[in-house]
C-alpha cells in the first residue's frame, strides 16, 4: 500500500518550474477574470453614471422649458386680451357692431363651430419606478440571472 | 548584490516629492476645515444633504382657466423672491446689494440696508427673506418678474459686477391674470403661497392645485432616475363668455361713474342651462394685484364676488316673484281689477306705494307696470295669504344658497312665519321686495324660473373640467318647478307689456324682452335711509326662447335714485351687445326663419 501510494507521487512529480507556471496561470486567470468582470462592472457603471447626469440635465431642461412655456403663454394670452384687441380694433377704424348693422342669412346645413376644449395639463400618473430602461436599473445579479435565462431559453 | 550611493534616488528628489505631498496632504485638510467652517459651509451642506437623497415635495402646475372661447383668464409664471444667506455677506456686499436693489427696484436704500444690517443671528435667522413696506398691506416679500432676475443674476455671475454675494434668486411659481380686472371678482385670486380664495380659485382650490407628491431625490448621478409627475392640477373652461363679460363690464363702469354710484354688478345668465355668461361687479378686482383687497375683506366679506356675497333688500325686482306665486296659485289673473287707495294695512303696518298715491282702478299688469306697492301687498296678504307665500318663495330659493361653483356664496334672509320674529306685516312688506334680502345671484336664479317656463335650474360657471385623464362636462341641475309653465308664459307676458308702459330705456328694437324696474331702500340701525337707494333692472329675452337674463344693480346712485332712470338703460346698452355677441336674430328674422 505504501509503495502505491509513493509510486505515483514520484511518476508523476512536475517539475517545480511546471507548478510555478501553473499557479501563475492559475492566479493570472483567475485575475484576468476579475479584471473582466471588473471592467465590465466599471462600464456598466460608467454608462449608467452618464445616463444618470443626462437624466439630471433634461429634468432641468424640461423644467426650464415648462417655465418658459408658462412665460410665453402667459405674454401671448396678455398681448391678445379682449380690451387690447378692442383698443386695436378701434385704432384702425372699427366699431362694436350695432343689431341694426347685422343681417342674418338662413344657411341650410350650416354647422356652428365646435365649441373650445382646453388641452390636459401637462404631467402623469406616477409609476412606482420611473420611466427608465431596466438597462440602467437592473443590479448585475438581475442581469446574470436575466443572461443565463436566456441562454437556458426561458422567458 | 549592493546599489552604489550613486545610484540610489537623490535624497533632494525624496524631499522634494514628500514636500509636495505633504503640501497635497494639507491644503486637502484646509479645503476640508473651509467646506465645514467657512462661509460657503451652509451651501457645501445643502449640496451634501442633497447628495444624500434628500426627501423632496414637487408641487405641480396650477391649472388654467379659460373662458368658454378659449380665451386664457388665469395662467402660471415664475416670480422671483430675494432671499440673503447672511454667512456669506459682507460689509461691502450689503452695501451693493442695497445700492443695486434700491435702483433697479425703486426702493428706498435705508430700508434694504437696515434688512441687511440686523442682527437676525440673535433671534436664530441666518436666512432672509428681503420685504418692502405697502402703504396698504405692510409688510410684503419683495417679488421679481423673470427680466429683473435676469439682470440680478447677470450681476450675480459677473466677477466684475458689484459684489451681491451673500443674495439668492428663489424662483416660485406665480398666478398670473393676462386680463388684469376683466371677470376679478368671479375668478378670485391665488396667494404667494399658492393658495386659492374666493370665487372659481376659491372654490376649485384643490382640483386647480393638483396633489403635491413627496419623492426622494438623489443628486448622485447613478441614482438619478426620471420621476414621476405630480398629478396636476385640472384645467378648467368657463361658462363666461370674455366678450360678454368685457361689455358688461364697460357698461357697468360707465353707469357707475354716470350715476356717481357707489359700485354695482351685472350679472348674465343663460336661463336653460344656468350658464353665467357674464358676472361683472363695480370696484374691479385686479387679481395680480390682490393685497389691498384681502384687508377690503376682512373689513366687509362681501367686498369680493358680490354677486354671490352681497345681499340685499331687493325692492321692486321682487314684485317679479310674488306675482309669479300668484299666477301659479291661480289667486289672480292678468286683467283682475285692484282698486288703489294709495294705501293698504297689512299687520297693523301702513304700506303706501312708491310716490305715495293712489292709482285707481288697475289691472294686475298695471300693478307691474306702475310697480304699486300697495296692489302687491294686496295679492299677498288678502289673495294668496302667507303660508303659500312663503312655500313660493321657498321654492324659489329666496334664503337659501343656490350652490354655484363660486366661493363665498352666502343665503340671504327671509323670515318665515315659523321664524320667532316673523310678523303679518312682514308678508306685505315682504311681497314688494322689502324685509327680504337676497344675493343677486339668488334672485337672478328665481326670475330665470320664469323666463324658462317655471323651471329652475342651478347656475354655474364651470362647463369643462380637463384633466390628466380627459375631459367631463358639468350637466345641467334642475333645481325644481316653482311655478308651471302656464303661469311663467301667462308673467312673461304681463312683464312684456309692462315693461314697455313703465320704461322704454331698457327695450331693443326688433327684440320682445321681459323685465322689471327696482328701486330699493336701504336698511340700516335706525330704519331705512332716507337718502340712498340701490337702483336695479331685471330682464330676459327673447321671451319665446330665453337666451339671456341679465340683472343690473347699482349701489347709492347719487343722479337719480330709481331703478326706471340709472339701471334700465344699463340693461338695454348690455343687451344691444347681447344680440350680436350671441348671433340672435330678430324677431320677425326668427319669424321668417322658421318659415312664418
Amino acid at each position: 500500500m505504501q509503495l502505491l501510494r509513493r509510486y505515483p507521487t514520484q511518476a508523476t512529480r512536475q517539475a517545480p518550474w511546471r507548478l510555478n507556471v501553473r499557479t501563475t496561470s492559475n492566479t493570472m486567470l483567475g485575475l484576468v477574470a476579475l479584471l473582466v468582470v471588473s471592467a465590465l462592472y466599471l462600464a456598466v457603471n460608467a454608462r449608467l453614471a452618464r445616463a444618470g447626469r443626462e437624466v439630471l440635465r433634461l429634468e432641468t431642461e424640461r423644467a426650464e422649458l415648462v417655465r418658459q412655456m408658462g412665460e410665453y403663454t402667459g405674454r401671448l394670452a396678455d398681448l391678445t386680451t379682449p380690451k387690447r384687441m378692442l383698443e386695436r380694433a378701434s385704432s384702425i377704424g372699427f366699431r362694436p357692431a350695432h343689431p341694426k348693422d347685422i343681417e342674418y342669412v338662413v344657411l341650410d346645413g350650416y354647422v356652428p363651430p365646435s365649441e373650445f376644449v382646453a388641452p390636459r395639463p401637462i404631467g402623469s400618473p406616477p409609476s412606482p419606478r420611473g420611466t427608465l430602461s431596466p438597462a440602467y436599473t437592473e443590479t448585475l445579479g438581475e442581469w446574470l440571472q436575466r443572461l443565463l435565462g436566456g441562454l437556458r431559453g426561458e422567458r | 548584490m549592493t546599489v552604489s550611493t550613486a545610484e540610489r534616488p537623490g535624497a533632494a528628489r525624496v524631499v522634494v516629492l514628500m514636500a509636495m505631498m505633504g503640501l497635497l496632504g494639507a491644503g486637502m485638510v484646509v479645503q476640508l476645515v473651509r467646506v465645514q467652517f467657512g462661509p460657503y459651509a451652509p451651501v457645501f451642506d445643502a449640496r451634501d444633504r442633497a447628495g444624500l437623497g434628500l426627501e423632496e415635495r414637487l408641487i405641480p402646475e396650477r391649472g388654467l382657466i379659460y373662458d368658454r372661447d378659449g380665451v386664457l383668464l388665469a395662467t402660471n409664471g415664475t416670480m422671483y423672491f430675494l432671499e440673503v444667506e447672511l454667512r456669506q455677506l459682507t460689509d461691502e456686499s450689503r452695501k451693493q446689494i442695497a445700492s443695486v436693489l434700491s435702483k433697479v427696484l425703486v426702493l428706498p436704500i435705508e430700508d434694504l440696508y437696515a434688512q441687511l444690517t440686523f442682527d437676525w443671528p440673535s433671534k436664530g435667522q441666518y436666512r432672509i427673506r428681503l420685504t418692502r413696506l405697502d402703504p396698504d398691506a405692510g409688510r410684503l416679500p419683495i417679488v421679481v418678474d423673470p427680466t429683473v432676475a435676469g439682470v440680478l443674476g447677470g450681476f450675480l455671475a459677473d466677477p466684475q459686477a458689484p459684489d451681491l454675494s451673500g443674495l439668492q434668486l428663489v424662483p416660485t411659481p406665480r398666478r398670473h391674470y393676462p386680463n388684469g380686472t376683466l371677470a376679478g371678482h368671479l375668478l378670485g385670486f391665488v396667494n404667494q403661497e399658492g393658495k386659492g380664495y374666493f370665487g372659481v380659485e376659491g372654490y376649485y382650490d384643490e382640483w386647480l392645485s393638483g396633489k403635491a407628491i413627496t419623492v426622494r431625490r438623489s443628486f448622485i448621478p447613478p441614482d438619478a432616475q426620471r420621476d414621476a409627475d405630480p398629478p396636476a392640477g385640472v384645467n378648467l373652461v368657463l361658462t363666461i363668455d370674455a366678450d360678454i363679460q368685457q361689455t358688461a363690464e364697460i357698461a357697468l363702469e360707465e353707469a357707475v361713474h354716470d350715476s356717481k354710484a357707489e359700485g354695482g354688478q351685472v350679472l348674465v345668465m343663460d336661463p336653460q342651462t344656468g350658464e353665467i355668461l357674464a358676472m361683472a361687479a363695480w370696484p374691479a378686482l385686479d387679481p395680480n394685484n390682490y393685497e389691498p383687497w384681502l384687508k377690503k375683506a376682512e373689513e366687509d366679506e362681501s367686498a369680493i364676488t358680490p354677486a354671490v356675497a352681497a345681499q340685499y333688500e331687493p325692492g321692486s325686482t321682487f314684485k317679479v316673484l310674488t306675482m309669479a306665486a300668484a299666477l301659479d296659485a291661480g289667486v289672480v289673473q292678468p286683467n283682475d281689477i285692484f282698486i288703489d287707495t294709495g294705501s293698504i294695512e297689512v299687520g297693523g303696518h301702513t304700506i303706501r306705494n312708491w310716490d305715495y298715491s293712489a292709482w285707481g282702478a288697475q289691472t294686475m299688469i298695471g300693478c307691474l307696470r306702475y310697480s304699486l306697492n300697495v296692489c302687491l301687498a294686496y295679492v299677498a296678504s288678502d289673495k294668496l295669504k302667507a303660508a303659500p307665500f312663503y312655500n313660493y318663495l321657498t321654492e324659489f330659493g329666496v334664503g337659501q344658497l343656490t350652490g354655484i361653483d363660486l366661493a363665498g356664496e352666502v343665503a340671504g334672509q327671509l323670515r318665515t312665519p315659523r321664524h320667532p320674529e316673523w310678523t303679518e306685516s312682514d308678508l306685505g312688506t315682504n311681497s314688494f321686495g322689502q324685509g327680504v334680502s337676497v344675493t343677486p345671484i339668488q334672485l337672478l336664479t328665481a326670475v330665470a324660473a320664469v323666463a324658462n317656463g317655471g323651471v329652475m335650474v342651478q347656475p354655474h360657471v364651470v362647463r369643462e373640467v380637463v384633466s390628466a385623464e380627459g375631459a367631463f362636462y358639468p350637466r345641467t341641475t334642475v333645481l325644481g318647478q316653482p311655478i308651471s309653465a302656464a303661469a311663467a308664459q301667462t308673467l312673461t307676458s304681463m312683464l312684456v307689456e309692462s315693461l314697455q308702459g313703465e320704461t322704454r330705456r331698457a327695450t331693443v328694437t326688433g327684440y320682445v324682452l321681459a323685465g322689471k324696474t327696482g328701486t330699493a331702500q336701504i336698511p340700516t340701525d335706525k330704519g331705512y335711509d332716507p337718502k340712498w337707494t340701490i337702483a336695479s333692472f331685471i330682464g330676459w329675452g327673447p321671451v319665446n326662447d330665453p337666451r339671456f337674463v341679465v340683472l343690473v344693480r347699482l349701489d347709492k346712485p347719487e343722479t337719480s335714485p330709481w331703478g326706471s332712470v340709472v339701471a334700465a338703460p344699463v340693461f338695454q346698452e348690455i343687451v344691444e351687445r347681447l344680440v350680436v355677441l350671441l348671433q340672435i336674430p330678430p324677431a320677425d328674422v326668427q319669424a321668417l326663419a322658421a318659415g312664418g
